[in-house]
């Protein structure tokens, strides 16, 4: 044989193997094709982000048109609704907040309407029950959108010679109805793949290291990059598989756009894939253990993608240092390509920093791996 | 060493303070079969990595068939046969399977894997199981699967860690079968194993303690090099013959049932009798085995005879 068709060979037998592996334990199945029929039908039904009808205490000390306007623009988005009308006392709002008959207050001063006819500063106060961070961040961004509409509508009409205002709620643009299925679609991609290949591939090389197989497979010839390279096939061929489980469950019950080219899609979660199996294997060679590898892989590929990525909370509302560290996290740059290409029909002029991010990524951890491979026990 | 197949030199290997192997030399020429005999943590499986180039040691070098395992992996790797200690084969893949992966890793077509595996398997008699799972297998089928999957390849040099640990009697005497006849058909059989009776089936000896190879030989000239008298000392309770024993010159001493089985310095021979009848006891001299010889290396500290 070749010397090429032997590498070619030992590559496809160590991927065979490994599918069988990935084939006869069910469990490991079951988790990769799984768990993101569930996570989808959470975040898409149970845990929507979409704000509808908060009930909303209301106290206008004013009652000017202007200040009757303002409740009128919180009260036509859909997203609050009028449930209470405070008389006077700020008690009263924490009264509501504590049976929980209310979860947001309104409260404009006495004065309001005067002060913006004279161009200064009308004062508003707006309360949010905190209990529920993600609902409180989402309900003050709505919020803020609605009065800073207001703000330029007043504007608008007080001098006119000031263009008409642009609509404001720029980051609802592609997505008009403000679904967050749609939005939250290419986050949960990223998450299903950081945490499925990191953990899968980690574990798979940790489980060698500990049932001693490593040490009959190292007896053979077989080099070092066929190995590895056999036993990563299979998983990116089952990151794949995710990937596409997620876009035709997403797309048949949530109606989620894929607006730009799946073929670049495609291709961005292949980099994707291969940083993150790049990045479990690297786990596994510096582990040798199951156990600990599961943790290192939550701490390293689970925490960042949940809370660092922009999948949950903006990136631009953090603090400078989460943000600063959120920028070496590839999930960050995965949903960033993704959501241009699904909702905005990005194509390759416009995610390439993107791809260039995920592909370094990529490039690192598998150097980094494969530096760290060593074929031998110690 | 140029006839040498396998030969280590000064071998040492430590992890952390513990020394795992100590100055380890030894030579094989081809149809050998050698036996490297240690009780647990004497470090056996540290000398077979070590062969294997699974380690890297510390001092001293390695040569398979003049080759260094280390740097010219590939090449020595191609001409050894290896197995490990632990269960090192697939479980959840079946005993064709385990084949087919192994020689497929040995760089074989998909044709001589199948020749001889069908050969290997009828061999180690396994061809009824051939569709079993590894891990369904008992320890004996087990090991010679193992064995099976290290020979596809055709290695000139076999190196096995305990092969018959855990391993039934008749499996057991089925695999020294083997690996005679290897051994018989030109191969350097390397073997380590913790049970000193298996010593008298190879042709030579290592006796391994503490990371030193205290002894090495045939089995018949080792046993003869003990210098001392080997007795059974029986008709005495426990308690005067702890007392009469506790002198210098009775080296070993090994309770078993209601006799004591010792080693005797010849110096002290005639005043041991002397106590000994005076006790009421009885002392009847036995030819010395391996377990004495090794009981002698170990409680000495290992600086032998
Ligand atoms: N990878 C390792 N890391 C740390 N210590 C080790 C390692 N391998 C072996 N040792 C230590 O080196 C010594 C020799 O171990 P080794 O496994 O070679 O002995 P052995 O004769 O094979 O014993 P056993 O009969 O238990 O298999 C022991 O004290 C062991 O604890
Ligand atoms: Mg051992």
């Amino acid at each position: 044989m070749s010397p090429a068709g032997r590498s070619l060979r030992r590559t496809l037998a160590l991927s065979g193997k490994e599918l069988r592996h990935i084939v006869r334990d069910p469990r490991t199945l079951y988790l990769a094709l799984g768990m993101p029929v569930v996570m989808l039908f959470i975040f898409g039904y149970a845990v929507t982000f979409d704000l509808d009808r908060l009930p909303l205490g209301v106290l206008d000390a004013d009652r000017s048109p202007e200040s009757r306007e303002l409740v009128r623009a919180f009260e036509s988005s859909g997203v609050f609704q009028r449930a209470w009308d405070l008389s006077n006392a700020a008690e009263e709002a924490e009264g509501h907040f504590h049976r929980g008959r209310i979860q947001g207050a309104l409260v404009i001063s006495p004065g309001f309407g005067r002060e913006l006819g004279a161009g200064r500063e009308g004062q508003v106060q707006f309360l949010l029950d905190g209990t529920d961070g993600v609902t409180a961040a989402i309900a003050l961004g709505y919020a803020g959108a609605i009065a800073k509409a207001y703000q330029l509508r007043l504007l608008s009409r007080l001098s006119l010679e000031l263009a008409p205002p642009l609509d404001a709620r720029v980051r609802l643009r592609y997505n008009p109805e403000a679904r967050s299925t749609i939005f939250i679609v290419p986050g949960l991609i990223a998450l299903i793949l950081a945490l499925m290949m990191v953990l899968l591939t980690s574990l798979s090389v940790a489980r060698e290291w500990e049932r001693g197989s490593l040490e009959q497979l190292f007896a053979t010839p077989a080099k070092r990059l066929q190995i590895l390279i056999g036993k990563l096939l299979p998983y990116v061929a089952l990151g794949m598989l995710q990937v596409l489980l997620v876009l035709a469950l997403g797309t048949l019950l949530f109606q989620v756009p894929v607006r730009g080219s799946l073929l670049w899609l495609l291709g961005t979660a292949l980099v994707f894939i291969s940083g993150c199996v790049g990045q479990g294997l690297l786990i596994s060679v510096l582990t040798r253990n199951q156990q600990l590898a599961t943790q290192v892989a939550a701490i390293t590929a689970l925490l960042p993608t949940v809370l660092l990525s922009g999948f949950i909370f903006p990136i631009e509302n953090m603090p400078w240092p989460l943000q600063a560290l959120s920028t070496i996290v590839p999930a960050r740059y995965f949903i960033s390509a993704l959501r241009g290409i699904m909702l905005k029909g990005n194509g390759p002029a416009e995610i390439w920093p993107q791809l260039a991010a995920l592909l370094t990524f990529a490039l690192v951890m598998l150097a980094a791996a494969n530096a760290r491979f060593q074929r031998r026990l110690d | 060493m140029s006839g040498a197949i396998l030969a280590a030199t000064d071998l040492s290997r430590r992890f952390g303070k513990i020394v795992a192997l100590d100055g380890l030399s030894l030579s094989m020429g081809a149809g050998e079969l050698f036996g490297l005999v240690g009780p647990d943590g004497a470090g056996k499986t540290t000398a077979l990595r070590l062969l294997a180039g699974q380690l890297r040691p510390d001092a001293g070098s390695v040569r398979v068939m003049a080759r260094d395992p280390v740097r010219e992996g590939d090449a020595v790797r191609a001409e050894l046969g290896y197995v490990p200690q632990q269960f090192s084969l697939y479980g959840d893949l079946s005993v064709q399977e385990n084949l087919d992966f192994f020689g497929a890793m040995f760089g074989l077509n998909g044709a001589e894997v199948e020749a001889r595996s069908e050969e290997l398997l009828a061999l180690t008699r396994l061809k009824p199981f051939r569709s079993r799972r590894a891990d369904a297998l008992s320890g004996g089928m087990y090991k010679k699967l193992s064995v099976a999957c290290s020979l596809l390849h055709r290695p000139r040099v076999l190196l096995l860690d305990e092969p018959t640990n855990g391993v039934d009697p008749i499996s057991r005497r089925e695999l020294w079968q083997l690996l005679q006849r290897f051994a018989a058909q030109g191969m350097a059989v390397l073997l380590s194993t913790p049970y000193m009776d298996e010593a008298a089936r190879c042709h030579r000896v290592g006796l391994l303690h503490r990371g030193r190879l205290v002894r090495c030989g045939p089995p018949g000239e080792l046993r003869h090099s003990v210098g001392h008298g080997c007795y059974w000392l029986e008709d005495l309770p426990r308690q005067i013959a702890e007392e009469v024993l506790a002198q210098t010159a009775v080296l070993t001493r090994v309770p078993q049932g209601k006799r004591y089985r010792l080693l005797v310095r010849r110096d002290g021979e005639e005043a041991l009798a002397q106590r000994v009848s005076q006790a009421g006891g009885r002392l009847t001299p036995t030819q010395p085995g391996f377990e004495d010889l090794f009981l002698l290396f170990t409680s000495e500290g290992g600086d032998g005879a």
